[in-house]
């Protein structure tokens, strides 16, 4: 089963432990390298607040379980401030490939709720593997030209 | 068929690094070589409020790519400062500015003058023609030789040149591999 960062967006986060909502979900961090999901950010503005892949117990269809509140953290330096501030959030951002042209507007991300494993770009009508996914920014996702 | 662009549209466009998907520059100008027949490098600006030169400078040979709407870098270390460039990107030597020179073939017609270099889309700076203005008033693009002489005020072009005069890039684009291929350039 694979589930998509848009339909994700919103959903609610649970403590397992308490069985309390924590917040919905609003962006999720990927690391590129690896190609996964890296952390979850929690709420909006000035409370936003990240929450590490590790910590989730299950992303499920109706909600995302975490370990616990203490899971959730405040972001600690510049890069996880942009996170939390949503500036590098994949879905809407500009795609670019690695010969220098536009390739439109990421549109959704496919990956695995169990692992977090990315599986796909959604370029609007065109899919891209996740292997071909070679940095991401503030500025732009960047994708492994796709042959003419 | 390839895909060109001309220097002042690289103007302008955002350097972005591959591995970071951050802009962290956008190009200010294209350093062209005459001799070199190719841009061995850009100069800089900054991107955002902080507008305004930038001190570093970009190699063409630390360039991924030049692209429609992108000049792709791996990462920031491929910006360097001018002092730790090569000499022809950290200091170019003045007077190389083949703007306004004049076209003459070999057998001694004008073809216009220079406006502007034209740049193959997706590589790293390869110059393979010219945007020039006609004699006629119009806007003319011709494709270049590997090299060819040029004095500072006119520079001068294989007589086949001449059946190649393209009216727009798309024309060029399709005549370099020709034209080329007439001169027994690759």
């Amino acid at each position: 089963m694979s589930d998509r960062f848009a339909a994700a967006s919103g959903r609610k986060v649970v403590s397992r432990t308490s069985a309390e909502e924590l917040g919905n979900l609003a962006h999720v961090v990927i690391d590129v390298k690896r190609r996964q999901v890296a952390s979850l950010v929690v709420g909006k503005g000035r409370k936003a607040l990240l929450i590490d892949w590790e910590q989730v117990s299950g992303f499920g269809p109706d909600a995302v379980m975490v370990a616990d509140e203490s899971a959730q953290y405040s972001p600690r330096d510049d890069r996880e401030r942009a996170a939390a501030d949503g500036k590098l959030e994949l879905v809407g951002k500009r795609a670019l490939s690695d010969m220098g042209n536009d390739l439109g507007t990421v549109t959704d991300v496919q990956f695995d709720p169990v692992t977090g494993g990315i599986e796909s770009l959604v370029l609007g009508d065109r899919e891209e593997p996740a292997a071909s996914l070679l940095g991401a920014g503030s500025f732009a996702a960047i994708v492994r030209a796709p042959a003419e | 068929m390839r895909l060109l662009v001309t220097g002042s549209a690289i103007r302008g466009l955002p350097v972005v690094t591959i591995s970071g998907g951050e802009d962290v520059a956008e190009v200010r100008d294209v350093i062209y070589s005459p001799e070199a027949g190719r841009v061995v490098g850009l100069t800089l600006n900054k991107r955002g409020f902080l507008a305004g030169r930038c001190r570093e400078v970009l190699p063409a040979e630390t360039i991924h790519a030049i692209g429609r709407d992108a000049v792709m870098v791996d990462d920031e270390t491929s910006l360097i400062l001018p002092e730790d460039a090569p000499a022809d990107v950290g200091a170019p030597p003045s007077g190389r500015d083949v703007t306004g020179d004049e076209v003459l073939t070999e057998q001694g017609t004008s073809l216009g003058k220079v406006r502007d270099v034209v740049v193959l889309v997706g590589s790293n700076g390869e110059v393979v023609g010219y945007e020039i203005d006609t004699a006629a008033g119009g806007t003319g693009y011709i494709p270049l030789p590997a090299q060819l002489a040029v004095s500072g005020s006119a520079l001068v072009v294989p007589e086949a040149t001449k059946e190649f005069v393209e009216d727009d890039l798309v024309g060029l684009g399709a005549a370099v591999d020709e034209f080329r291929s007439r001169l027994g350039i690759r």
